[in-house]
């Protein structure tokens, strides 16, 4: 790259710090005006970083029960809030000596979520029992009513372990049922592909905050008693419903990008329909769309608080009650920002992970 | 080939649209087990869909198609299962690009012929060391070449143990120093008795193997004769022109 000025240089000299701070000078000297925009920039950035970590760190109150340090004048971020409230964002209403089983909740959907990444549980005989056995045991432990554990109902459920479990619930619920309406909507038949076609542009022309209110307050004027069920579950299918119709258009597309002779030699090789669904089709199309794929499921994490409108105590809403009290309702930013960081974990540790799905199965496949 | 042999191929009266377009036209054609076919004529002139309808790839809606007496018809219940009988190779190769070689030779008989795995490897490698790429099992399609992609493709066909094999232009989308290996392996199965319909441009590929040369023109079989005296001596002046223009250089 910088071959011609280098070649100008004493040959003693090393190219390549040389060449970095080289380029800088050379660069600033091309464009002045540029250089100096970018030095007020960076100086700017390092003075808001400063005042950010003087705010957080140097003037922060990191333990105050009662609030008062945080009152003092010239005090920075109360942190103090977390130290004290940290149960009531974590855990929401959830009766305080049961919390223990909200924690282990919380931690069995993860752990569960964390081992159906790795690729050894990518089998069907594997990833089934893995959820079965998580949702199963979560379920157990926050409702409890057998083994000796007190009965808690779900209207008690609350905080993180209530966001992961309606995140990872509509994730894993998406998944299949995105492939049924995708498989409806390419039937040869024309009934059904025309009719999963309008569910699907309907579902996507209304906000999620309909479906969601219809599916908590509608919904169980029209249904029969024995099928109306818990508000939650009623809710976390119609978030289903409408993430598996954005879900189905991104598989639509990748089905849509593969060359219509991977069909045809999979006929031509005598498989007939689902094998070649399964096998030939799905495999390359879930390849191709899986940039789409993790950005869909970090907007389901992400949109996971609207819950909250129709009276779910996520981690938002408890959030929101850590400092609704009148001792730390001067700590709102403190607590938005803890929120925010959990929030934050959660999406970089899933878009990492689909960068490394992408990279892993575009091994040996650069067509 | 006997010319008391079982009719592998019997098409009677086919005739096929695209929308308005007439693109195959009263075809008949009877394939005789252990012939071999070659299909050719002017771009445009239906003979890919001709093939393409004897699997079914393509639907006809008038005539009958039938290999070895079985009706082939895509409205068929069964036709996945009828198709295991032919095999085909591609002009773009169409191999399954997120499987290993072995995998795609493997696929479809574990999954169609139930064969068990081992031994479905065993006629795999087999069949990969026939078509001269022994030692490339564990790569992806995209490590190869066009060539050996395609002898691939030839070797996933054979695989299936068809008794039908259907080529659509396989060398078309090569590089020509990769025709050759192609046509090598072609005329390989060929020799084995394998009754073979292929449209293909490769005239001395025709010369050589073929039985039969059909050559087609605006979806209709124009002319039918023994490669020598079809390419010596053609008899319709749609033939001549053809030939012309493709045998000039």
């Amino acid at each position: 790259m910088a071959d011609v000025t280098l070649s100008s240089r004493p040959k003693t000299e090393r190219p390549g710090k040389q060449t970095h701070i080289g380029r800088t000078i050379a660069y600033a000297r091309k464009h002045p005006v540029l250089s100096l925009l970018s030095v007020l920039v960076i100086a700017g950035l390092l003075w808001i970083g400063y005042r950010i970590f003087d705010w957080a760190i140097l003037r922060g109150v990191f333990y105050s029960p009662d609030s008062q340090l945080c009152r003092v004048d010239g005090a920075g971020a109360c942190w103090a809030v977390i130290q004290e409230r940290w149960r009531i964002i974590i855990y929401g209403l959830y009766p305080f000596d049961q919390q223990w089983r909200s924690a282990l909740a919380c931690l069995l959907i993860m752990v569960t979520a964390i081992l159906s990444c790795i690729p050894v549980f990518w089998r069907f005989s594997r990833i089934a029992p893995l959820w079965i056995a998580g949702f199963g045991g979560f379920t157990i432990l926050m409702s409890g009513g057998i083994f000796g554990l007190e009965y808690i109902p779900v209207r008690q459920w609350g905080g993180l372990s209530l966001t992961l479990f309606v995140f990872s619930s509509v994730t894993i619920l998406t998944m299949p049922t995105s492939v049924i309406l995708v498989l409806m909507r390419q039937s040869k038949l024309p009934w059904v592909s025309r009719s999963v076609q309008a569910i699907i542009d309907f579902v996507r022309s209304l906000p999620l905050l309909v479906v969601l209110f219809v599916a908590a307050v509608v919904v169980p004027f029209g249904l029969p008693d024995f099928m109306i069920g818990e508000k939650l579950f009623r809710v976390i299918a119609g978030f289903t419903l409408y993430v598996s119709c954005y879900q189905a258009e991104i598989l639509r597309g990748g089905i849509l990008s593969l060359p219509p002779g991977q069909d045809e030699a999979a006929k031509a090789l005598g498989l007939g329909y689902w094998h070649r669904v399964s096998r030939i089709i799905l495999p390359q199309a879930f390849k191709v769309s899986l940039p789409s794929t993790i950005n869909q499921i970090v907007i389901i994490f992400l949109e996971t608080p609207l819950i909250v409108i129709i009276g779910f105590f996520e981690v938002l809403a408890s959030g929101n009650a850590a400092f609704g009290t009148a001792e730390w309702g001067i700590a709102a930013k403190e607590v938005y920002i803890f929120i925010g960081v959990i929030f934050f974990i959660f999406s970089l540790s899933l878009s990492r992970y689909g960068a490394y799905l992408e990279a892993r199965l575009s091994k040996g496949d650069r067509r | 080939m006997q010319p008391d042999s079982q009719i592998a191929v019997s098409i009677h009266n086919l005739n096929k649209y695209y929308g308005s377009y007439h693109a195959l036209r009263d075809v008949d054609l009877t394939v005789r087990e252990g012939e071999r076919i070659v299909i050719c004529g002017p771009s445009g002139s239906g003979k890919s869909t001709l093939i393409r309808c004897i699997n079914q790839l393509e639907e006809h809606e008038q005539g009958r198609i039938e290999i070895f007496g079985n009706e082939m018809n895509a409205q068929l219940p069964d036709i996945d299962a009828m198709r295991r009988k032919t095999g085909m190779v591609f002009q773009s190769f169409n191999l399954f690009p997120h499987m290993t070689v072995l995998e795609n030779c493997i696929l479809a008989p574990i999954l169609v012929n139930r064969t068990d795995r081992g031994e479905a490897t065993a006629t795999a490698h087999e069949y990969l060391t026939k078509v001269h790429i022994p030692d490339q099992a564990e790569k992806y399609p995209s490590q190869l070449s066009g060539g050996q992609q395609q002898r691939v493709a030839i070797a996933r066909s054979l695989c299936m143990k068809p008794r039908i094999m259907l080529f659509d232009e396989p060398t078309s989308a090569l590089d020509p120093e990769m025709i050759s290996e192609v046509l090598d392996v072609m005329v390989e199965v060929a020799s084995e008795g394998m009754t073979m319909l292929c449209v293909t441009h490769e005239m001395a590929f025709a010369r050589k193997v073929a039985d039969r040369v059909i050559f087609m023109d605006a979806g209709e079989i124009v002319e039918e004769n023994d490669p020598d005296s079809f390419f010596d001596n053609p008899h319709s002046s749609r033939a001549r022109k053809f030939l012309d223009q493709v045998l000039q250089h």
